[in-house]
């Protein structure tokens, strides 16, 4: 202390209240950026980490940051080093996917963004993309105006359309089980298209429809949706839902008893879900859009081996290889444009043949030009309760779809690209 | 009358740091939409305010009010006439006739009632934009339209494209409507509903019309409420229903907790701790941020129960 008489002499408070202020910015730290080296390509994912997708979207980034890693082994995107930046957009909250999608493109300056598992929110996501010109790909949202009705030439999509997938189901369902459909949908979006993706590929199969409900999402009470359906008297009771909500849907049908009188089926199903229920519930006919368990095709071995170091002994799911195929169809856009130009990478993806380790099916995949739509296989056949050499081999597949031979052909989809002039 | 440097010195803090925003928002790691977000924001915890912090009636449906304006707006764009201003009028006008025919019903009502009524009227509209997809485009949100340019016959404003435009856009607006919603305040008519909050029997013994003031005070706060929705659907060039529900209503009360509902401007510093909140955690943990909010909140309630500006002005007052 000096002997001046304005010296600072502090006090006890003082102290403290110093020491939490310096607390405070101890942890502001992360928020302060500190400037980023420009030599880092960056990747934005706006994939919901909470609510009912959540499982769904961290398998999606596992594989994603899975993706990232291998890439930046193999020297980085043009020399750079890949760094994937995660934002939760929630499972239902459109408002606060563009928000964040925003966040990334203009304070990240992300060169690619990736979402989203909901269909609604990668719709909302690929018109901001689209109007600040990023590239953008959609890994799991599989509603048909993504890459139909409301394509841009910005956005590529992994997954299938819902219509796709209801062609490649459909045949099955009526060789099994019947021509009476109930519908059990749930009640955005993917839900709608797929219902009606099945209803146009059911009508040329001489499949009537006996009835349907809207299911709002995350409904966790199904009774009153299935005491209807039972009323209808269907061969087939169809669940279009996806996540946690189909989780409930299905245990609660087998918890009815419903299983022993109907055929219970539908359109897309998921291991995630498998795995969620009981194993009385693993029941009825299915299509997968990527399975595990292929062992005559080249590196799909690789990829379970690897994917199953990151997960605890886990076998990767859809979810895991849309991740994965997501982050790699960047960098190989990138790659062959020979540049991190949005509009150059999407023209070198038109058309573009995926490498056999990144497609990992038996028949290859490819970006249909016009669209930007993936195709590849799709895997139809049905649960079972427990697997025979694996305990999370729980799907049988019947049978390989060529994506080709059931997608909806390019003017089917009305997909209308406006290219910027360049 | 004679200025007061004291008195007005919050006053003058604040809007200093709003109209400079852009200059130190990117310095700080933020962005310029998460300052338009603020104010935006912010001026819908105040509309809310005027009703529960000036007039003491607690609403728990005001989101419907704010969705009403944002899709009024998205709709007028869409399918009408791509012009903001009109837009964002029938946006506003949407909201204050909805609010101005639903009073009648509910003024009567007081305490967790008039809370659980206007919980139910909002939810009507929830339903409303999730069922009738052809028009709202129903669960995925009302999209394809865009804010468009402003032509002011001298210059355009570029809110289209630049988003500092678009701040300064949102806040010359936000200016006018909180400065509007002050002059209400100071007004005898303002004073009575302070009267309300503070006493109602005691205001209703000495001949006012409760009801007639709160349904006044009511149509006042959804109509801004709707402005700032209108705002928010401009920012986004999005509407979803998840803006007409509930539990976004609830955010709003939240908003107004934290920053202090018996201060003019804590609303606007709960929005803005809260806006700010959920942007920096939800990417530092991304997983968990809900969780931390809900935290700070919790602390909110316990330690500072008349917000962060009622314990500043408490530390002022000591």
């Amino acid at each position: 202390m000096t002997t001046d008489g304005n010296s600072w002499n502090p006090t006890r408070r003082r102290l403290l209240q110093a020491g939490a202020v310096l607390g405070t910015a101890q942890l502001a730290s992360p928020f302060v950026q500190l400037a980023r080296a420009a030599d880092v390509v960056r990747i934005g994912m706006d994939n919901p980490l909470t609510g009912t997708y959540a499982a769904l979207g961290k398998n999606e980034q596992t594989g994603a940051q899975m993706a990232v890693d291998q890439i930046n082994a193999k020297g980085g995107i043009l020399g750079r080093k890949v760094e994937l930046l995660i934002e939760d957009s929630t499972s239902g909250d459109a408002g606060v996917a563009v928000q964040k999608a925003r966040k990334l493109i203009d304070r990240d300056q992300v060169n690619f963004i990736i979402g989203n598992v909901n269909s609604a929110l990668a719709q909302a996501i690929a018109n901001v993309a689209n109007e600040k010109r990023v590239f953008h790909v959609v890994p799991g949202g599989h509603t048909d105006s993504v890459t139909g009705k409301n394509c841009h030439w910005s956005t590529f999509r992994v997954c299938n359309t819902t219509q796709t997938e209801a062609n490649a189901v459909a045949s099955a369902l009526v060789k099994k089980a019947g021509k009476k459909w109930y519908y059990l949908t749930p009640d955005y979006a993917f839900g709608h298209t797929l219902q009606a993706g099945l209803e146009a590929a059911g009508k040329k199969l001489g499949v009537t429809k006996v009835g349907g409900a809207l299911t709002p999402l995350g409904t966790t009470d199904f009774s009153s949706y299935l005491i209807k359906a039972q009323a209808a008297n269907p061969d087939v009771i169809i669940f279009l839902q996806a996540g946690d909500d189909a989780v409930n849907a299905l245990k609660q049908a087998v918890q009815f008893g419903l299983n022993k009188r109907f055929h219970l089926a539908g359109a897309q199903q998921e291991l995630e879900v498998l795995e969620g229920l009981p194993p009385e519930a693993r029941v009825g006919t299915w299509v997968f859009e990527w399975y595990w368990n292929q062992p005559n095709v080249p590196h799909v071995a690789d990829f379970v081996a690897e994917t199953r170091k990151r997960t605890g002994g886990h076998v990767p799911t859809a979810r895991h290889y849309f991740g994965h195929t997501a982050i790699w169809t960047c960098a190989l856009a990138a790659q062959k444009a020979n540049s991190l130009d949005a509009v150059k990478m999407a023209r070198a993806m038109q058309g573009f043949e995926l490498p056999p380790e990144i497609a990992l099916m038996p028949d290859g995949a490819f970006y249909r030009a016009g669209q930007n739509q993936m195709i590849g296989d799709l895997y139809v056949g049905h649960a079972q309760s427990k697997g025979a050499s694996d305990p999370e081999d729980l799907f049988v597949v019947d049978q390989v779809v060529d994506g080709k031979k059931v997608s909806p052909t390019l003017a089917e989809t009305m997909c209308h690209q406006d290219w910027p002039k360049a | 009358m004679k200025f007061d440097l004291r008195q007005n010195a919050l006053n003058i803090v604040i809007w200093v740091l709003l109209i400079t925003m852009p200059a130190w928002m990117n310095a700080i790691g933020g962005y310029t939409q998460l300052g338009t977000q603020v104010v935006i924001m912010g001026l819908a915890a105040m509309a809310l305010n005027f009703l529960l912090g000036h007039t003491g009636v607690l609403s728990f449906g005001h989101a419907a009010y704010f969705g009403l304006g944002a899709y009024g707006v998205g709709m007028t764009i869409r399918y009408l006439d791509a012009s903001t201003p009109l837009g964002l009028l029938v946006g506003v006008l949407a909201g204050a006739v909805a609010a101005a025919l639903i009073g009648p019903l509910i003024v009567r009502r007081r305490g967790v009632y008039f809370a659980m009524v206007t919980i139910a009227f909002g939810q009507v509209f929830y339903f409303i934009a999730v069922r009738w997809n052809t028009v709202t485009g129903g669960d995925d949100g009302l999209t394809n339209w865009h804010r468009q340019n402003i032509d002011l016959g001298l210059f355009k404003i570029n809110i289209m494209d630049s988003a500092i435009h678009f701040y300064y856009f949102a806040l010359v607006i936000f200016a006018l409507a909180v400065g509007l919603m002050a002059s209400i305040l100071h007004s005898p008519f303002g004073r009575t509903l302070i009267a309300i909050r503070e006493n109602e029997r005691r205001t209703r013994f000495i001949g006012i019309n409760v009801n007639f003031h709160i349904w006044m005070s009511w149509l006042v706060s959804c109509t801004f409420m709707a402005l700032a929705g209108a705002l928010f659907a401009l920012q986004n060039n999005f509407v979803d229903p998840h803006s007409l529900y509930w539990t976004q209503s609830g955010i709003f009360v939240i908003m107004c907790v934290l920053g202090g509902m018996r201060s003019f401007w804590g609303p606007l510093v709960g929005a803005a701790i809260y806006v700010v909140l959920q942007d920096y955690l939800s990417s530092l943990v991304s997983d968990y941020w809900q969780f931390f909010i809900g935290l700070v909140f919790v602390a909110v309630v316990l330690f500072f129960p008349r917000g962060v500006m009622g314990m500043l002005r408490r530390r002022a007052v000591e």
